[in-house]
């Protein structure tokens, strides 16, 4: 890895080998070009393992126990109506998740909901990024107020938004009106169409922001001397963009398109605040649907509804990263 | 370097810490108990008030303390979901018609029928709070605080106005009356009504209004005849007057509106009647768009046999199986059902009160309040009944049906189509339950 070659201190300004206590003052042997191999013993291995016992237990505890005691849910039947009988059931779970009439919309609304969301956020995201690593007065100020829907719980802007596109009384249909746009208001949540709609539009305004500050701190990381030097040679705008700016950012954004895959297809809260998957269920996304299956208390069920939606995520994301990754050996 | 000796000395420290904390958990050395009391209906007003009643409860019982955990509404039956199985953590906490059957399925909660056998209070009770606390199985796993039941909240000046001498009292009435309100260039609805979630407590309320005859009023969902409700050739009738009062006299978007749309469109003066539970009267006296002149509230709709069906749903205080102080919980649940504790709860609370001496509270007689009474003065005409919330399929039901509703009134089913499979789901839910 180059990161660990950049890591490595050249062996002339490496420390000598302190002695080991056991060895009594004997130095340690010699291993490769002046470097000294630690004697290793039981007693040091125990130290180790002591050091790291407390994150180890910890991750194990608070992350893995819980991982596999839920995952363990899955193949069970796990009702909190009737807790006395948890047999195992094998893949019965998943199999009524492949049955269940929701099953296709909640995997074509999933995959709506994904690409229709984080396409925007990064043009409009990238867009703002942009024009905010430009300096101006008060860029600031800007940077803040942009930065500021983040920093609001997902379900807090749900029941913000489903209040403005409410057809009566909301300030979307109000402000449509008023401009002359449409005539009638729009049922915007009553209808499944419209609904789906609203709730793309909240969370294309969301997470914008998380396209920005990303994509900003990696844009600042381009030296100006590159701009200039490519001013030099002639290069316009649009060049300069596709053949210097986002060549040099391309980790960043590939990561944070992943991250942000991985979040928006995590993120109920949103779509649970403005129609809590309705109307008639055609809003539902993996994760809502999630949760309203944990509700009527059928925790295997939501259980094997979880691991595939792991599994999902972990064959997206291989492919994702070997697709990127081809790209870069191919060009270099 | 950490001595051997200064190991020891930590390690005990870390023992005593742990131990007292525990201990600081279950009582303190001088005798006194302290419980821990969750609720799960949170709201911060009502928080302060049950601090308030505990506080009095600690004044009486200087022996005992009270912790209350208040988990936002949302997520408390979650987090009670996830106390009680571990057995510890919990000694009062609120059960609800809709969660008593699955955890005391489960073994979660503490029958107190022997304790209350020598409580004074017991007969105080009205009959309905007596026979909401024993459950089908004669036991009882909670005391109800009060009573949330509906009523018709509606405008005074709209009703006057488009020329009608008198409130709705039938649904057919109430088709008539928003019909005649509605007027959607001036943003004037009918009634506020519910599509989205809980919506389907609406259309079996009108169900049961069109078979009060014939229904079994200990289980609204069924007929004397032991058949589903929904299989009755009257539903077809409710529900073709239940879609013409949607497509006439409410808001096009009322798809979606559940509770806070509703009264939201009710105290804003955009719709004319809400059919509502008590705790709304509190928020109207609040609006600013509306005048105290200008609404009050009407006894619950009837059908064509001139009856109403009033299913009350209730919540109460009950004890967790695990707990290790049973007899203070019990102390605390009966300090909280009786007197002036009681009584404030349910009046604060906007609750229907479970104490007999209630009704001559001048609170109740008057006002919003008055059509509560009056129900509760003709019961051959307002038939209390009790829905069968405490199935453990509840939730399950609550989510399909509410999906249903929504399908009917986008078009997507039948009237005819949804009550055969509302029918076909609750016979195969009692067969399942004998079998």
């Amino acid at each position: 890895m180059d990161t660990g070659a950049a890591l490595t201190t050249p062996p002339e300004q490496q420390r000598p080998g302190r002695p080991s206590r056991k060895g009594g003052g004997r130095p340690a042997p010699a291993a490769g070009a002046g470097r000294r191999k630690r004697e290793f013993t039981v007693r040091r291995g125990l130290v180790i393992a002591a050091f790291m016992a407390p994150a180890v237990v910890f991750v194990a505890v608070f992350t893995y126990y819980p991982m596999v005691a839920g995952g363990q849910m899955a193949f069970r039947h796990w009702n909190l109506a009737d807790l006395t009988d948890r047999s195992f059931v094998g893949l019965d779970n998943f199999t009524a998740i492949f049955h269940d009439p929701l099953w296709g919309t909640v995997l074509s609304n999933t995959a709506v909901w994904v690409v229709a969301s984080i396409v925007p956020q990064l043009v409009i995201g990238f867009a703002l990024a942009l024009w905010l690593r430009r300096r101006f007065r008060f860029r600031g100020l800007y940077q803040a107020l942009i930065f500021f829907p983040w920093a609001i719980s997902g379900f807090l802007i749900g029941i913000l938004f489903r209040w403005m596109f409410n057809s009566e009384f909301g300030v979307v249909n109000d402000l449509l009106q008023k401009a002359g746009l449409i005539d009638e208001p729009i049922a915007w949540l009553a209808d499944p169409k419209f609904a789906m709609t609203a709730i793309i539009i909240a969370n294309i305004w969301y997470g914008v922001t998380f396209f920005t500050i990303m994509l900003l701190a990696a844009l600042q990381s381009i030296p100006d001397e590159i701009y200039e030097a490519a001013a030099l040679d002639g290069s316009g705008k649009v060049r300069t963009l596709f053949q210097i700016t986002i060549p040099y950012i391309r980790t960043t954004l590939t990561l944070t398109v992943l991250l942000r895959v991985i979040w928006i297809f995590n993120f109920p809260d949103l779509i649970y605040g403005v129609t809590g998957g309705g109307p008639n269920n055609e809003t539902h996304i993996v994760t809502t649907w999630m949760i309203n299956i944990t509700q009527q208390g059928d925790y295997g069920k939501a259980s094997a509804l979880g691991l595939l939606m792991v599994a999902g995520l972990f064959v997206f994301s291989l492919f994702y990263l070997m697709a990127t990754r081809e790209k870069k050996e191919a060009k270099s | 370097m950490l001595t051997r000796r200064r190991a020891v000395a930590a390690l005990g420290l870390a023992l005593t810490v742990t131990v007292s904390g525990c201990s600081a958990m279950g009582g303190g050395s001088d005798g006194t108990v302290r419980l821990q009391m969750v609720e799960s209906l949170t709201n911060p007003t009502r928080t302060a008030l049950l601090k308030d009643l505990l506080a009095d409860f600690e004044k009486q019982n200087p022996k005992i303390t009270v912790n209350l955990v208040s988990p936002p509404t949302a997520q408390a039956d979650q987090k009670l979901q996830q106390m009680l199985p571990s057995g510890s953590g919990v000694d009062v906490l609120e059960v609800r018609d809709q969660t008593v059957g699955p955890w005391s399925n489960n073994g979660w909660l503490h029958d107190m029928g022997k304790d209350l056998k020598s409580w004074p209070g017991w007969n105080d009770l009205t009959d309905k709070a007596r026979k909401a606390s024993t459950q089908n199985d004669g036991k009882t796993y909670f005391v109800p605080y009060g009573f949330y039941g509906a009523s018709l909240f509606y405008r005074k000046d709209l009703v006057a106005g488009a020329g009608f001498q008198a409130p709705p009292a039938s649904w057919d009435d109430l088709l008539k009356q928003s019909s005649a309100i509605q007027d959607k260039s001036k943003r004037r609805y009918g009634y506020a009504f519910r599509g989205g979630q809980g919506g389907f407590n609406n259309v079996t309320m009108l169900i049961g209004a069109y078979v009060a005859d014939r229904i079994d009023t200990s289980n609204a969902y069924k007929l004397k005849d032991g058949s589903s409700i929904f299989s009755a050739p009257e539903a077809s009738d409710a529900l073709d007057t239940y879609l013409k009062i949607f497509k006439q006299g409410a808001p096009p978007s009322s798809v979606a509106w559940s509770y806070p749309e509703m009264v939201e469109g009710f105290s804003n003066g955009s719709t004319a009647f809400l059919l509502q539970d008590p705790e709304v009267i509190a928020t109207l006296k609040e609006s600013k768009a509306l005048g105290a002149d200008q609404w009050t509230t009407a006894p619950l709709l009837k059908g064509p046999g001139g009856k109403a069906v009033q299913p009350l749903g209730t919540a109460g205080w009950g004890i967790a199986q695990g707990s290790k102080h049973k007899a203070e919980a019990v102390k605390l649940i009966e300090f909280l059902s009786q007197g002036a504790a009681s009584t404030t709860f349910a009046q604060k609370n906007s609750l229907v009160p479970i104490l007999k001496k209630a009704a001559e509270d001048p609170f109740y007689r008057t006002g919003a309040w008055a059509s509560y009474v009056t129900m509760a003065n003709s019961p051959d005409t307002y038939v209390d009944v009790t829905q069968p919330r405490d199935a453990p399929w509840f939730t399950e039901w609550s989510q399909k049906a509410d999906a249903d509703v929504q399908k009917l009134l986008l078009g997507k089913v039948t009237a005819k189509a949804l009550l055969a499979d509302w029918d076909a789901y609750w016979t195969a839910k009692w067969q399942s339950e004998k079998g």
